[in-house]
């Protein structure tokens, strides 16, 4: 199919798959309904085998499945640059299924505990879960991770762990090797793609550096040069010089005052690192909002969607959960809308 | 098949437990059996059998796997031995024999990794220990405690260089030496001795391996080269005894790695039931979804293998299961190419008609009027014939693509692009272009009615009666399309518009917006504008889509005209200039045109046809197979 046709497939897809998003109207009102409403709305009813865990847990699967299969679907007339672009952004399931893996190995739970964990992914991903999850240790998962295509991750994980055994840092490696190959997948677009998807993706790198390097410097007490290992290049307005200007900070107060003005669009820098995420994440969501409605390009308006799809789903998810787990109201819409809950 | 799936049923074999793995084999066996893991049955059969017996396969597998992946791979099964049910005092055995095999295999496993990384590192200090031969460097000096200097030696991941370089000068620290071959790096990092600590952090989350010097380095250069060479064959023995020792356990131990092999992708199909199969006590049931073809096959196999009785109910989907039920996509012979073009787009639903008949006549005659030329058909032929091996299915689409051309070459009177060998038997597209667009919007027409009737019969059967009626694409806008078409055509033709059309025009308009209204729930402003925004893109994608079917005309026009232009080309030639302008021309327009003809054909199909009738989110009919199958090893 020639470009122009791959535009019309996905505009045509993504104009249909628009009216799977909710809203934050429609959250909302899920958010005030009881369980057994809310079950018939949201399709938990379907899922009845098992106590409430395994329910939880298949429930989160069939959400993430759906968005697995609309990715799958907007995937079909892609190819080049484009499709690599897409599938890797889907490879982030596989980074949270090794991660899940590596966090089960080092609590020794029983495969069949780790597996409830794991995502079930689309055939354009390619990793062996099964081969993963039957290995007796931490080196022996890293040595099979090696057979795949995280053989470089793998093989730097395992000097690490064999140094200092150091779960965050391999958290911290996974994430940066996604977004840099995004990135990467990202430069060989070429026009309006290239720039849109350059910028939507260079908000998402801006949120993960600011709030992980606030964390790891602040919470976790790492040295600022360290956290500056560990952060992703390719950010839209956070590059390293600034992000260095704020690790030498002594307080977070200080390193906060280090930060540019149009990081945020509408509103000020909060103070605590989890009303950063929140407004970081609030302001990434407006702008794919508009990004999928008029943004030129239609692959970054596809990857505007399933960012939001992917928002909302993981909503969803805390909406069920939370009213499964007898959650109060305050609790849920703390964990929904952190920063409204700030402002009142 | 017209509408998809139809002839599915939905099954339950009530049988006793016991029986359960052998029914499973051989429904496996026949290959029509897609399980149903609905919890259907709960009530009256709460478990689900074989829980642990999975777990138990699935932990076999990951032995096997390790041990194959050690020992190397094992010989082909022969595909003539027989399938043997596996039973649970069997499982055990061959889990506790792989598991205990693994455990006298796996300190080899160990011992060889450690000897590879001992290689590893003994390279990288052979290589380390000549590049500061050559820089003249007293490594004994760099490798000292310091009062204020603080140096490194070691490696890091290729990949990390550029980022530790630039992060370590942030913090005043220097990579003085970078050599390297393959994945890694070989360093010299130096810097102050009190920001040891950043140091530390930074080279530990850059992966960084120190190298340690051995003290004979500067002393006595000749022992240790001695002492390296000694190192790499000790290791080289202990590896070489390993394999040994790996070799000798795989001669006394294949035939049971074999059966185990065997044994486990026998029981393979029980595995993958899930929770389509359910029990209580002795009594169970499978369930799942079948070709009605395949019924009686079912029953008689069964009945054939099972020692114990059994009961096989089957029925017709129901209503409510509609989205559930798989649907085959698999076409065979000349409709098997298309049914791959349908599946690009997507699975039809069950009951959704099923456009791979419709797509591949409506592509056959689009192509073939766009194309239209007995020679250049006939190459298409021959070039899928020739090709045939390489092309696989798509074999038939040349052929098929090919002998429409060709089909319209003689209605056209067009060989090679000459028009005067044979009279067309219809007409000659240059003759009367505008009749040529006519006969294009009369097809687009007709395309776009017949895909809205679909789209109707679509909705309807999913039970989306306001979409039937009034969707774009449904019954009030085809209604609004063919009445301002109808009225259209007697403008055209110096009549009136007439009554009845403007009658049915305002009537279904008044209908659209009055839907598009009630639909929305926006603030008042923006429901005025959302109305009529949605009801003009109704129609106005009608008008479009018509349009679009112009290039019907245009590409059959075009065609003529390039081979004119061919013609034009080599007539100014000598005799071979003439004839080597001839054959390139004819070449060009074959392979040119015919792929953008056969792109703008797609086109057309998948976004006037597809996306008006077709959702495309069906679920793909996948048996159960005999053998190791992908669904489990994969979540």
């Amino acid at each position: 199919m020639n470009k122009l046709a791959n535009q019309a497939y996905l505009r045509t897809r993504l104009a249909i798959m628009r009216a799977n998003l909710l809203g934050r109207e429609k959250l909302a009102a899920l958010a005030q309904m009881p369980l057994d409403e809310l079950a018939k709305h949201t399709g938990f009813d379907a899922v009845t085998a098992g106590n409430d865990a395994t329910r939880l847990a298949a429930f989160e699967r069939a959400l993430m499945q759906t968005w697995l299969d609309e990715l799958s679907a907007l995937l079909r007339p892609l190819a080049g640059p484009a499709r690599r672009l897409l599938t890797q952004w889907a490879s982030r399931y596989e980074l949270l299924n090794i991660k899940a893996l590596v966090r089960g190995k080092i609590g020794q739970l029983p495969n069949e505990q780790i597996e409830q964990s794991l995502f079930e992914l689309p055939g354009f991903l390619s990793l062996d879960h099964e081969r993963l999850l039957n290995t007796d240790s931490i080196p022996e998962l890293l040595r099979q991770l090696q057979k795949t295509r995280y053989r470089r991750l793998a093989t730097q994980a395992l000097r690490q762990y064999e140094e200092r055994p150091d779960p965050f840092l391999l958290d911290a490696t996974l994430d940066q090797q996604f977004y840099s190959d995004l990135s990467h997948r990202a430069q060989q677009l070429e026009g309006d793609d290239r720039t849109e998807t350059l910028d939507l993706i260079g908000r998402f790198v801006d949120r993960h550096n600011l709030v992980w390097s606030l964390r790891y410097r602040f919470n976790y007490g790492l040295q600022p040069s360290e956290v500056l290992y560990l952060a992703i290049d390719g950010g839209r307005v956070l590059n390293r010089s600034l992000l260095q200007q704020m690790l030498q900070a002594d307080t977070l107060g200080d390193a906060l005052r280090q930060l540019p003005k149009n990081l945020l669009s509408h509103r000020e820098m909060p103070e605590e690192i989890t009303l950063i995420e929140a407004a970081m994440r609030d302001d990434l969501f407006n702008h794919a909002q508009r990004a999928m409605l008029r943004s030129p390009s239609a692959l970054s308006s596809v990857l505007a969607y399933l960012v939001l799809r992917h928002g909302e789903i993981t909503s969803l998810y805390s909406i069920v959960h939370a009213r499964v787990r007898g959650l109060g109201d305050d609790v849920l819409a703390q964990a929904l809308d952190p920063l409204q809950e700030a402002a009142a | 098949m017209i509408l998809a799936g139809q002839d599915m049923r939905h099954i339950t074999i009530k049988l006793m437990r016991e029986d359960l793995p052998r029914a499973s084999l051989l429904l496996a066996e026949l290959a029509a059996f897609a399980p149903d893991e609905r919890p259907l049955l709960e009530a009256e059969l709460p478990e689900i059998p074989g829980t642990s017996f999975r777990s138990r396969i699935r932990r076999a597998w990951g032995h096997f796997d390790r041990l194959v992946a050690l020992l190397g791979e094992l010989p082909a099964q022969d595909p003539d031995t027989p399938l043997l049910v596996l039973r649970r005092e069997q499982l055990i055995e061959i889990d506790q024999w792989l598991a205990e095999a693994w455990k006298q295999c796996a300190p080899c496993d160990e011992a060889l990794h450690r000897i590879e990384e001992e290689f590893s590192e003994l390279h990288n200090l052979e290589r380390s220990l000549e590049d500061f031969a050559d820089l003249d460097i007293d490594l004994s000096r760099l490798q000292a405690q310091h009062t204020h200097l603080d140096m490194r030696i070691g490696s890091v991941p290729l990949e990390n260089e550029p980022r530790l370089r630039d992060i370590l000068a942030l913090s005043n620290h220097l990579i003085l030496n970078v050599a390297g071959d393959g994945d890694t790096l070989r360093i010299v990092v130096a810097g102050r001795r009190e920001d040891a600590s950043i140091l530390d952090s930074v080279l530990h989350a850059a992966a960084f391996q120190p190298l340690s010097i051995p003290e004979s380095f500067d002393d006595n250069p000749g022992a240790l080269r001695a002492e390296l060479a000694a190192r790499r064959d000790k290791l080289s023995q202990e590896c070489t005894q390993l394999r040994g020792q790996l070799a000798n356990w795989m001669t006394t131990n294949r035939r049971q790695m074999l059966r185990a092999r065997q044994m486990l992708e026998a029981a393979e199909p029980y595995v993958n039931l899930r929770g389509a199969a359910r029990s209580r006590g002795p009594l169970a049931a499978l369930q799942g979804w079948v070709p009605a073809s395949y019924l009686g096959q079912i029953e008689a196999g069964l009945r054939e293998s099972l020692s114990l009785p059994f009961l096989l109910e089957a029925r017709r989907p129901r209503s409510d299961e509609r989205h559930l039920v798989p649907v085959p996509v698999r076409q065979r012979g000349l409709l098997q190419p298309f049914a791959m073009l349908v599946q690009q787009y997507g699975v039809p639903r069950f009951g959704e008609f099923d456009p791979t008949i419709l797509f591949a006549i409506t592509f056959a005659g689009m192509f073939g009027m766009m194309f239209g030329d007995i020679g250049h058909g006939a190459v298409i032929i021959v070039t899928g014939l020739v090709l045939r091996r390489r092309l696989r299915a798509f074999t038939y689409l040349f052929v098929l693509a090919g002998a429409s051309a060709m089909l319209f070459g003689w209605l056209y009177g067009s060989i090679f692009g000459v028009e005067h060998w044979i009279d067309p038997l219809w007409i000659a597209p240059m003759s009367d272009p505008i009749y040529m667009l006519t006969v294009a919007l009369a097809w687009g027409v007709a395309f776009l009615t017949l895909g809205s009737a679909i789209a109707i019969t679509n909705r309807l059967q999913s039970g989306d009666q306001a979409g039937a009626l009034f969707g774009p694409g449904g019954l009030f806008s085809l209604i609004l399309y063919l009445a301002l078409l109808g009225g259209m055509v007697n403008l055209a033709q110096g009549d009136d518009f007439p009554l009845v059309a403007t009658v049915l025009l305002l009537v279904t308009l008044l209908l659209l917006i009055a839907y598009q209204w009630r639909s929305s729930d926006a603030p008042y402003g923006e429901r005025i504008f959302t109305t009529l925004i949605e009801t003009f893109e109704i129609v106005n994608n009608y008008v479009a889509s018509s349009l679009s079917f112009l290039r019907v005309a245009a590409f059959s026009l075009n065609h003529v005209a390039l081979s004119l232009a061919v013609f034009t080309l080599a007539n100014s030639m000598d005799t071979i200039g003439h004839w080597i302008t001839l054959v390139l021309g004819n070449l060009f327009v074959i392979v040119l045109e015919g792929i953008i003809v056969a792109i703008q054909t797609l086109r057309l199909e998948y976004y006037e046809g597809f996306s008006r009738y077709f959702y495309g989110d069906g679920t793909p009919f996948r048996p159960l197979r005999v053998g190791r199958s992908q669904a489990s090893p994969t979540r």
